[in-house]
């Protein structure tokens, strides 16, 4: 399947459905949403909208929400407060790829990834996680600090 | 967040047939030895006070304080020289690269801008002396064509060093900077030591020959020698001055170490012999001295620090021990309060009581090696590398007669059932042995390559993992055992399974970094996620309550998890032990006890979160 270019360019890649774009959009400027999760819809060949988290919720729902034994895309919105006591507010795109899916999941999450990420503007930071402990809260207040 | 609150030290690393080096602080009653990579600082007065400096890349050789006690200079076995502050956090000043080939002995100028380095090399490196802090030359140093194994600066001015080596040359250098004036061939054998009066007025050579000569400090003239009447037996291996220069202190392979008064004149008479207490064997060979102010230190091959006092010759000498080499597991005595017994794979098994120290050495009639230990009561188990497992009655200080059993194969791993201590399972490398008291009950063939293996308090059930990472539970009846199920979620061969005190969870923890804790009842996985050490976990213990689990990894970390957490709320003690954690043990609710490659044991204080 990775080799039918229909409406898709960059190696294999996945196409970007409108709905990811503009849920992406509410997240970034209307902070509507908390956490978005992506998956990838093998089907149709897009990155579509899995899962949102209202603002209200918290990195434990993102953590709970993700699948243990399949990839995802995730994009979250990290609050925190700086050493000199600024609110800031963080963006950050989190490649979940754990040790123990599939390979043929890990390959198309993988090489999909970079057009997507083009996709999306605006984010600060970007981890890859293979597990759970790779995505720490402690690991995004390391990296927005 | 976690503490540390004790830690026993390791002793320093001898070897059979060389002396070793070790110095003392000019203003206090420190001293410094190496173990390993480690640099360990220990305080005479206070044996539990010890501080260890674990930044050397290669085995550590030996280290010395500056005149003014601000700075420690260490070296190594690749030939580099540190140069770090006594105080800070032991932040490092400077890293010299000064020989080609191992640094055997180091002092400072009194002044504490020059450092002489002395070792093997090629050629003409064998002695260097050069500035402190900017490493230039301060003179040329040939004259010796094998391993230089001692050199000591002249305490007063006019500088003067002088080196001694396995040539059996003694060489003295005038400067700086320093150039060759004169060489000594009195000795017969490896010149080991040479050391100056504190006034410099006379400098003394050791040899292995048994023979010490003094030479006169400004003219290196031979002046004397050391009485041969009640002189030593042995090879004399290192020497040390009073403070007032008129004694030394001498230690030889003959056991003994002993006291020389040193007259005007220059020529030594013995006023005392000192033997330390040992079994007589080889191990009790005296390798190292030094006096330090009140305190007369000698360290025997075994590594044994016998503390004599000056003022009082014959008082009985508080004795030091502790391990030499990787501490591979650690028990709770049970019945004492809180004795813990750790052993080390060369056999050594050393007790100690938190709160006080080295508490004794269990003497085994038999000293084979040791790879696991389990201690229940007043038992020991011990498994080593022959085919045996041997069982040891612990009473106080000594051990009883050891019983074995010879099982055919190589004990893998050993457990205890804790409430009826009968009986034992062993794991080897196809399947496991079932011992009652010291008689094989039966040997079963499993089938797979078992790594780990533990056997419940009431003995009636056991857990094997495999190297493919599954674990399987059987029952036990009578002599056999029965499948009950097979547990997979390791992704890696199953290195440690221990069941908690109250006997409703284990934990397994595997080589790819993995711990779960299983509900026992259940089998199912009760916490996961517990990846965060980033090498394999060696070790793993529960604390008394079954609330929480500390697992030790290769990476030197200690993570300690709460059961009713989350794994990602943890506390995690970073460098525990330089190379590597190797046992574990609660000892209440609140302190682990972790050992490791380092050679020492540790105890942490844990401070519950809220």
């Amino acid at each position: 399947m990775s080799y039918r270019g229909r409406g898709t360019n960059a190696s294999s890649g996945m196409g970007v459905a409108e709905q990811s774009m503009t849920t992406y959009l509410e997240l970034q400027r209307k902070k509507v949403h908390r956490y978005v999760i992506f998956k990838i819809d093998e089907k149709k060949k897009e990155v579509v909208v899995e899962k949102t988290g209202g603002p209200a919720e918290s990195y434990d729902d993102l953590t709970a929400s993700l699948p243990e034994n399949d990839c995802r895309y995730a994009v979250y919105d990290y609050d925190f407060v700086t050493s000199e006591n600024c609110q800031k507010s963080k963006i950050f795109f989190i490649a979940w790829s754990p040790a123990v899916s599939r390979i043929r999941a890990k390959m198309l999450y993988a090489t999909s990834k970079e057009r997507f990420r083009r996709e999306l503007a605006g984010i600060h930071y970007e981890i890859q996680a293979t597990d759970p402990t790779e995505m720490d809260l402690e690991v995004l207040r390391d990296r927005a600090n | 967040m976690t503490q540390l609150a004790e830690t026993y030290a390791c002793v320093p690393t001898t070897e059979r047939g060389r002396g070793i080096l070790i110095s003392g602080s000019p203003k206090s009653n420190t001293i410094l030895y190496t173990n390993g990579r480690s640099v360990i600082i220990l305080n005479l007065d206070n044996p539990l006070d010890v501080s260890v400096y674990a930044e050397h890349a290669y085995p550590a050789t030996v280290a010395r304080f500056s005149p003014n006690c601000e700075w420690i200079a260490s070296a190594d076995v690749s030939g580099a020289v540190r140069i770090w502050g006594t105080r800070n956090e032991f932040v490092l000043k400077k890293e010299f690269k000064v020989l080609s080939g191992r640094i055997d002995d180091l002092q400072w100028s009194p002044d504490g801008m020059r450092i002489v380095a002395c070792g093997e090399g090629k050629g003409k490196s064998f002695v260097r002396a050069f500035m402190w802090d900017s490493g230039t030359n301060v003179g040329e140093f040939d004259g010796h064509s094998r391993r230089v194994l001692s050199c000591a600066f002249k305490p007063t001015r006019p500088f003067r060093i002088v080196t001694c080596g396995e040539d059996f040359l003694v060489n003295f250098y005038e400067g700086p900077p320093f150039k060759f004036k004169l060489s000594h061939r009195d000795h017969s054998n490896f010149a080991n030591c040479v050391r100056f009066s504190p006034d410099g007025s006379k400098f003394i050579t050791v040899s292995s020959d048994k023979k010490g000569i003094i030479y006169d400090g400004k003219s290196a003239e031979k002046i004397g020698e050391l009485s041969s009447e009640d002189g030593h037996k042995g090879s004399i291996y290192a020497v040390s001055w009073s403070p007032d220069g008129k004694k030394v202190l001498t230690v030889s392979a003959d056991k003994s170490a002993k006291i020389w008064d040193i007259s005007e004149d220059g020529n030594g008479k013995v006023k005392k012999t000192l033997t330390s207490p040992g079994s007589g064997g080889v191990e009790d060979m005296l390798v190292g001295c030094l006096w330090q102010n009140d305190h007369l230190v000698t360290v025997s091959l075994a590594g044994t620090i016998s503390l004599f006092s000056a003022a009082d010759l014959d008082k009985a000498p508080i004795l030091l021990s502790g391990h030499m080499k990787n501490v591979t597991s650690l028990a709770i005595l049970k019945n004492d309060p809180k004795v813990i017994v750790s052993s080390s794979y060369d056999g050594l098994m050393v007790k100690w009581i938190p709160g006080v120290g080295y508490s004794g050495r269990l003497q085994r009639k038999d000293n084979s090696q040791i790879k696991c230990l389990a201690a229940i009561e007043e038992e020991i188990v011990t498994s080593g590398f022959d085919n045996k497992i041997w069982r040891v009655s612990v009473h106080g200080d000594q051990c009883g007669d050891a019983d074995s059993v010879d099982i055919g194969t190589q004990p893998k791993d050993l457990s205890l059932a804790l409430l009826s201590p009968e009986i034992a399972l062993v794991s080897t490398d196809s399947g496991v042995v079932m011992l009652h008291g010291t008689k094989v009950v039966s040997t079963i063939n499993l089938g797979f390559t078992v790594t780990a293996s533990a056997i419940a308090p009431d003995g009636m059930e056991a857990i094997i993992g495999g190297q493919d990472g599954k674990l399987h539970i059987y029952s036990i009846t009578g002599d056999t055992l029965k499948e009950e199920a097979v547990l997979e979620k390791h992704r890696g061969a199953v290195s440690v399974i221990r069941y908690s005190p109250d006997v409703s969870m284990f934990a397994s923890g595997d080589l790819n970094r993995e711990v779960v804790v299983w509900d026992h009842v259940s089998r199912e996985v009760k916490l996961k996620n517990m990846l965060y050490h980033t090498a394999r976990v060696n070790c793993l213990a529960w604390s008394p309550n079954s609330s929480m689990v500390a697992t030790g990894s290769l990476d030197t970390c200690v993570i300690i998890y709460e059961v009713d957490k989350p794994a990602s709320s943890r506390l995690t003690i970073k460098g525990a032990h330089l190379g590597g954690v190797y046992g574990l043990a609660f000892t209440d609710q609140y302190s682990v006890v972790s050992s490791g490659e380092d050679a020492c044991v540790r105890v942490w204080r844990l401070t519950p979160q809220s």
